[in-house]
């Protein structure tokens, strides 16, 4: 039963792809394989055929071979629609794919990564590795549903979710994605915040539930000034001077764009990214740290340790 | 949806698909043995056969040796031979899509700037698969993962061989040298952990992949069956002074509210004075007594040099 259902689908796309013309119901139910019983359980097959080979990702074209006369609907596969085309391929090119395909090992993605690398194999171009990384880093895709929202970014929908906010409340959120990035094994989502009309960036493991997909506003255009690999860049041009004892405060190390050594403690410059979580991981090495510059942040090192103290004491 | 069924489960579409992608598969591979065909679809051997023995049966409307496919994989080997409207692999969908442009954008973040003609390649790559699958360019990926660690990992798991590793440990601030046995790569809220027998610990591990900085291949004896010395965990109690996310998500706390008290547990008395630290003031630690007052010495001795 599976094995016959299989076949009439792959002669269905077979008859499909090789004609040029529509191909008619009538002319599909009389010729290809597999299409049996009263003329209803036909057309019955044939609706949930169609709707199967969508689900695959094939077009199937709907038209008449002769616009003219009020025909039967006919139906073809489009060979430029269905075949992988991605203009030509070096074998640099292919290598490259192949090592970005295994970034997913592990993750959810991993089995879509591994059906699109047999489609690249099957171009027949030999994969040339010297020269190359030798592996790539891994990537989790945290459990999220990743082709939901680029679908969302690509369709301009809108995407409704409930956000929890710094001071803990719960707040509504709709917004019109337009970028998807991985930091430090988070995931956040950058988005047009439709009440406020702003561009807006959420950290995934801050929305509650789940997101609901809503239809998008007519003629959204994407900021102009958008780039999702700047994302992360610092907003204000300042850097923290700190001083770190020798031997600790590997975090922190790993922030610094330049370190410099005054004997017992090493001087680091930090860009600010955000004065809150800079302050935490600051706070979290205790004396292991010393704040010079800026004042904002300085300041707010010493309040939050005269907090401490007054509530500790 | 198909990602959580078994490989072997007979879903007819998954079939299909598989075997629509056989096609193109076995024409540029002439000559496969079944074994391997099997493995590049992640069936049995037995399944790979079944699948061939269907795609026999397919070709052209008419259905004579003509318009038939011609397979042969009796020998063990496998050959296609007039298949020409399936031939060229099916483009790819907009899920396969978008694993490759992360995958290449990940790849691009770990590849030094120096290397101008990969770089380019890979934006290519890039905008070429988005216009295809309808994506826009509006994914980055990168990962905190050194490639030298990532290296040396998956060799040491394929290998079964060990590793010494330099491991950032958080709580103390220290860096430490052990020498582990990997075992697999676990995902777990977003972090990759490597589980491992750690032969500091005598006992299995999970490390944060992360954390590693650096690792290189060693040679390891069989895992010692001594008991493992199990560190006791330490409780400990805290009152919410204001209420924050922050304070939420370090304590895996939810319902925080001024003046809530909680309760909990861990194997560190540095991670719970570095956590109330970290918290600013937000909380206040109840007990153990003597990590608050050794707590409330140290925020005092800070807070001399500043004011000092």
């Amino acid at each position: 039963m599976v094995s016959r259902k299989s076949e009439r689908l792959i002669n269905l796309t077979i008859a499909l792809l090789a004609t040029k013309r529509f191909v008619t119901k009538s002319e599909i139910f009389e010729t290809i394989e597999g299409y049996e019983g009263s003329s209803e359980s036909k057309e019955r097959m044939f609706e949930r055929d169609k709707d199967d080979l969508r689900s695959l990702g094939i077009e199937i074209e709907v038209g008449s071979f002769d616009p003219l006369f009020n025909d039967e609907a006919g139906y073809r596969i489009k060979q430029e629609r269905y075949q992988l085309d991605l203009g030509d391929i070096t074998t640099l090119e292919i290598s490259l794919l192949s090592l970005a395909a295994q970034a997913w090992q592990g993750a959810s993605l991993d089995d879509a990564a591994q059906r699109a690398l047999v489609k690249l194999n099957s171009l027949g171009i030999a994969v040339d590795d010297a020269n190359l990384p030798v592996s790539i880093p891994f990537l989790s895709d945290g459990g999220l549903d990743l082709p939901k929202i680029t679908h969302a970014i690509a369709e301009h929908q809108i995407l409704e979710f409930i956000y929890r906010n710094y001071d803990l409340s719960e707040e509504n959120r709709r917004v019109v994605p337009i970028g998807l990035s991985t930091r430090s094994g988070y995931w956040y989502l950058t988005g047009v915040d439709q009440d406020i009309e702003e561009v807006r960036t959420f950290r995934f493991d801050r929305v509650i539930g789940s997101f609901t997909v809503k239809k998008g506003p007519k003629n959204f255009e994407t900021p102009e000034n958008f780039d999702s690999q700047n994302l992360f860049e610092r907003v204000e041009n300042i850097d923290a001077v700190i001083d770190v004892r020798r031997g600790k405060g590997t975090s922190l190390r790993a922030l610094a764009s330049s370190t410099k050594s005054i004997g017992e403690w090493d001087q680091l410059q930090i860009p600010i990214l955000d004065v809150k979580s800079l302050s935490a991981l600051i706070l979290w090495h205790g004396d292991d740290v010393y704040v010079h510059s800026p004042m904002e942040l300085r300041e707010s090192i010493v309040s939050s340790l005269k907090e401490i103290v007054k509530a500790h004491g | 949806m198909a990602k959580n069924e078994s490989k072997n489960a007979v879903s007819p579409l998954e079939r299909t698909s598989r075997l629509l992608d056989l096609v193109p598969y076995i024409n540029t591979h002439q000559g496969i043995s079944l074994v391997e065909l099997a493995e590049v679809f992640e069936v049995s051997t037995d399944q790979m056969i079944s699948d061939l023995t269907t795609l026999w049966m397919c070709g052209l409307p008419g259905y004579t040796p003509l318009e038939l496919m011609d397979l042969d994989f009796e020998s063990g080997y496998v050959t296609i031979r007039n298949a020409p409207t399936l031939a060229r692999p099916r483009s790819i969908t907009h899920e396969e899509g978008v694993a490759l442009v992360l995958g290449l954008d990940v790849l691009r973040s770990g590849i030094s700037s120096e290397r101008i003609d990969l770089i380019e390649a890979i934006v290519s790559l890039s905008q070429r698969i988005a216009r295809l699958v309808n994506l826009p360019l509006a994914l980055s990926a990168s990962s905190n993962i050194s490639q030298e660690v990532t290296t040396s990992v998956k060799d040491a798991i394929a290998h079964r061989s060990g590793l010494q590793i330099s491991y950032h440990s958080l709580y103390k601030d220290e860096i430490s040298s052990r020498v582990i046995l990997p075992l697999e790569i676990l995902d777990s809220q977003g972090y990759l952990y490597l589980h491992a027998y750690c032969f500091t610990a005598l006992d299995f591990r999970h490390f944060r992949i992360d954390r590693i900085q650096s690792a290189h291949s060693v040679e390891v004896e069989k895992p010692s069956t001594a008991l493992p010395v199990n560190p006791e965990k330490i409780g400990f109690s805290v009152k919410v002074v204001r209420p924050t996310r922050d304070v939420a998500e370090r304590f895996e706390e939810s319902n925080l509210e001024a003046g809530t008290v909680f309760k909990g547990s861990s194997f560190s008395q540095h991670w719970i004075a570095r956590s109330i630290l970290a918290s600013g003031g937000a909380v206040e630690l109840l007990s153990p007594e003597e990590i608050r007052s050794e707590l409330a010495k140290r925020a005092e001795l800070i807070l001399n040099r500043y004011e000092g």
